[in-house]
């Protein structure tokens, strides 16, 4: 079964947000700033997948300098005293609560997966016959930082009867 | 006096860190797991239990919700107050944990502030102490 998803970018905005809020930018000094680019570059992302009423995935990438950042701000620490493992860390655990709220917003019967990093540009993994259908696309104290949705084509064949 | 005793148990090491940082500033004595099963095991081991537990609901080998159902069937720990802290925010999940034993559900992502007000209205923590 499939259905039509209901999470658009105004959703997956306010998401992103939130978590800027709570952990990246507790004092509101340097949001993300959308730049709409889905092509910008990225170093390094992670991802969970949601498979069931809905399937895909929700992928977060960056600079690598950005990511450095984030696990700073996630684990209040010092920018370079930040190690490969609180980078993956914190960029796995972003994926999960993105990833955790797009999943309440489908309908019931969807199961998150446990996030999955790498620490290499986005464009390095395949996500098979998937299909990105929405994101934020933003630049974080001058580095770029993505959110994307992509959608499963098996839900795609599905819909059209293959 | 001793201090009091918190378990946080998630499988993001990330996460533990922020819980860890936030009960630490209350004064809580910091314990940490990192799925349902290791916090099963280290309260077996444990002579005092913890007086609050903060809990993930994904994680491997013993979820949260499992945790949860657990602690509840054993009357040495009857004492623990359980607070889920996940990104599961249905309605129906909610209602599972709360069912299941849980004191109260907490929603990533969550500001430090949110959080010392659930545990303040859990009688956890001074009022006002995130002011």
């Amino acid at each position: 079964m499939s259905v039509e998803v209901e999470v658009n970018e105004t959703d997956l905005a306010e998401m992103v947000e939130q978590v800027w809020e709570s952990y990246l930018d507790p004092e509101g000094v340097s949001p993300l700033i959308q730049t709409y680019d889905e092509n910008q570059p990225s170093e390094v992302h992670s991802s969970v997948s949601i498979t069931g009423s809905w399937s895909g995935h929700v992928v977060f990438a960056s600079s690598r300098v950005a990511a450095q950042r984030a696990a700073a701000a996630f684990l209040a620490m010092e920018a370079e005293e930040v190690s490969e493992e609180d980078i993956s860390d914190t960029l796995g655990e972003l994926a999960n609560i993105v990833g955790g709220n797009v999943k309440a917003m489908l309908p019931s019967g969807a199961q998150l997966s446990l996030p999955q990093v790498m620490l290499a540009p986005e464009t390095s993994t395949r996500y098979p016959n998937a299909t990105r259908i929405s994101g934020v696309y933003g630049i974080w104290e001058g580095e770029p930082v993505s959110i994307s949705m992509w959608h499963s084509s098996a839900d795609n064949k599905e819909e059209k009867g293959e | 006096m001793t201090p009091m005793r918190a378990m946080v148990i998630d499988d993001s090491r990330a996460m533990r860190m922020i819980l860890k940082r936030i009960v630490t500033k209350l004064n809580f004595e910091a314990v940490e797991a990192g799925d349902g099963k290791e916090a099963m095991d280290l309260l077996a081991d444990m002579t005092e239990v913890p007086e609050l537990a903060l809990i993930d609901w994904n994680m491997p080998n013993m979820n949260g919700l499992e945790f949860v159902t657990k602690v509840r069937a054993d009357p040495r720990l009857r004492e623990m107050t359980l607070v889920m802290v996940t990104t599961e925010s249905e309605q129906s999940q909610i209602v599972r944990a709360l069912a299941a034993g849980a004191h109260e559900y907490v929603i990533k992502p969550f500001t430090e502030g949110a959080m010392i007000e659930k545990l303040a209205l859990l009688g956890l923590v001074p009022t006002g102490a995130n002011s």
